[in-house]
């Protein structure tokens, strides 16, 4: 008997704590996720109280105004902070990236458990339809998808990236999920008597957990990067300051010397890419169930 | 030979396997597993399967216990045929028969108090009224394979082999069976352990009158806990009767085979 009652997610944790540079990214990966937060509530604020909030106000006095004591990002073009623009950014950022995961996850998760799970005619359907999927050329197909949406903005966005992205998701759970199908405990569980859908959700999917918390962490700054993509073509945001907005309006200036909105988001931007998928990987080795004992 | 000739009452048969055959796959590709395959089981009986590796010895008890679906063939229990039962009555049948299998290792679920595996189960079979009794439940069934009833609620990478097999014995009897197949239950453990897992084993049979389908490749463990024995080659039974007289007088030149292979008989 060992003497240490550990559960498998506090060893996953011990490994991930000997890592300094995950523990740096996990450090950044909050950090942002505050500034998430602090900018929904500013947000929030202001939509109550039914104000402008200050990172809206347009003073076309001060436009164009470098980094300085007052602006530490400086302005732009409109005389707007840049670096509350910044943090609005992240929220947007946020949004894309978990309402697109909450959107791709679960479509990924289950039908890869169903194929992997039934095998036969359900897998070669499941098989077919993520093909195709796969073959269409990604961003095409979410611009398609973001054209049709009614209103544009943000919903053609979570739709677009949400329904195009789960295919690796749902790849690699059908495959862990065929591995698991053979092992003795879903053997063991089926001579039991329990049901299918019980087997697979609430015996084998806890064993694949780190393949969804992985795929998340590695999606996630994918969607921020696709969203950039669409508000810099104009088919993402409107009104609120996102990245890709941000990005779109600075590089017009760019060569007139204005080079702090574009540096500073773009830093922003690969500081959370580089973070969650310095995580991400950090995370796939510590939670890989074949490095416990 | 006619079934219906008026038995005693201790030749009752608690299982009664006729004609079985199991063929995987189809057409050029498929595997005959078992073929034609009779035997019975009487209540109480340890009842060996010997053969050697791919002779189809799990495939029989995996259809026995139907995780395979025989291709033809009855498997009468207790006077009903299961060989096609389906649906509900199907996880009545699974309240009967249970199995024990040979890897201790991947019998758990790694990501689950062992306890709550068996919760689980008496859940799906409405056995107990609420959480609070099915824990009871579940710690009667460890005191019944020799466990501690607080280990229930540790996560199986804290056993050794031997207690994990002891985990999967109590989980099986968790639908209280009357047969369990037992494939190959003691191979993966050391010698000492072994002699524990199958005190273990007859211990219940004589509290429980529990029969088994016991399935090894070690003639000296099936010498000294079977009743009686079959002996398989490539898919068929090709000597079955008491344990004594099968391995003491072995009549198939098979036999006398697996019997010269091993150096202590
Ligand atoms: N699911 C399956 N699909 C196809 N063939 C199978 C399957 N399971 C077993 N077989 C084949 O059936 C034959 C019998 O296998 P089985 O596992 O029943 O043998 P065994 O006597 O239990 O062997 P061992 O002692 O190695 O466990 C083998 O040739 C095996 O390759
Ligand atoms: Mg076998």
């Amino acid at each position: 008997m060992k003497s240490k009652s550990q559960s498998l997610w506090g060893d996953a944790w011990r490994r991930l704590k000997k890592n300094r540079l995950a523990m740096f990214c996990l450090g950044l990966v909050i950090f942002f996720t505050l500034l998430a937060v602090y900018g929904e509530i500013i947000y929030r604020y202001h939509e109550i109280r039914d104000i402008t909030p200050s990172y809206q106000l347009t003073n076309l006095d001060a436009a164009y105004e470098a980094p300085s004591s007052s602006h530490w990002m400086g302005t732009d073009g409109l005389g707007r902070d840049v670096m509350a623009r910044l943090v609005q950014g992240v929220r947007i950022a946020y949004k894309v990236g978990i309402i697109t995961s909450m959107i791709a996850i679960p479509i990924g998760v289950i039908l890869g458990c169903l194929a992997g799970f039934f095998g036969g005619k359900v897998d070669d359907f499941i098989v077919w339809l993520y093909s195709t999927f796969a073959s269409m050329p990604g961003l095409l197909f979410i611009l398609a998808i973001a054209m049709v949406v009614p209103d544009r903005g943000l919903l053609g966005v979570y739709l677009g990236i949400g329904l195009t992205t789960w295919v690796g998701l749902c790849r690699l759970v059908r495959g862990e999920v065929m591995k698991h199908k053979e092992q003795t405990y879903v053997q063991a569980a089926k001579a039991l008597g329990l049901g299918s859908g019980r087997i697979m959700f609430k015996h084998i999917l806890p064993n694949i957990s780190h393949v969804i918390i992985v795929t998340f962490s590695l999606r996630f700054p994918a969607a921020v990067g696709t969203e950039v993509i669409m508000s810099f073509l104009g088919i993402g945001v409107q009104g609120e300051p996102s990245w890709g907005l941000m990005i779109d309006s600075a590089r017009m200036r760019l060569w007139q010397g204005m080079w702090w909105e574009m540096t500073f988001v773009t830093i922003a931007l690969f500081l959370l890419v580089l973070a969650f998928n310095l995580l991400g990987d950090a995370l796939r080795d510590a939670l890989d169930p074949r490095l416990n004992d | 030979m006619n079934s219906n000739v008026s038995r005693r009452a201790d030749e009752k048969k608690l299982l009664d396997v006729r004609q079985l055959n199991v063929i995987y796959g189809k057409g050029k590709d498929s595997v005959h597993a078992v073929k034609d395959v009779s035997f019975h089981i009487k209540p109480g009986e340890i009842f060996g399967l010997v053969g050697e590796s791919g002779c189809g010895k799990s495939s029989l008890g995996k259809a026995v216990i139907r995780l395979t679906d025989p291709t033809s063939g009855t498997i009468d229990f207790n006077g009903i045929d299961v060989a096609s039962l389906k649906g509900r009555a199907l996880k009545t049948y699974r309240q009967e028969v249970q199995m024990v299998f040979q890897d201790p290792y991947g019998s758990l679920n790694p990501r689950m108090k062992v306890g709550s595996a068996i919760v689980d189960v008496l859940e799906v079979h409405k056995i107990g009224k609420n959480t609070t009794e099915r824990r009871e439940r579940v710690a009667a069934l460890f005191e019944a394979v020799g466990l501690d009833p607080n280990w229930a609620w540790r996560y199986p990478h804290e056993f050794s082999g031997g207690q994990r097999q002891r985990i999967c014995i109590a989980r099986a009897l968790a639908l209280n069976p009357d047969l369990l197949v037992a494939d190959e239950p003691v191979s993966a453990l050391d010698v000492s352990v072994q002699a524990e897992i199958l005190e273990l084993l007859e211990e219940l049979r004589a509290k429980r009158n529990l029969a088994f389908l016991f399935v090894s490749h070690d003639l000296a463990v099936v010498r000294n806990v079977c009743d009686r024995v079959a002996v398989m080659y490539n898919g068929e039974i090709v000597e079955i009767g008491d344990v004594a007289d099968v391995i003491d007088h072995p009549q198939h030149e098979y036999t006398r085979k697996l019997l010269a292979a091993v150096p202590s008989f």
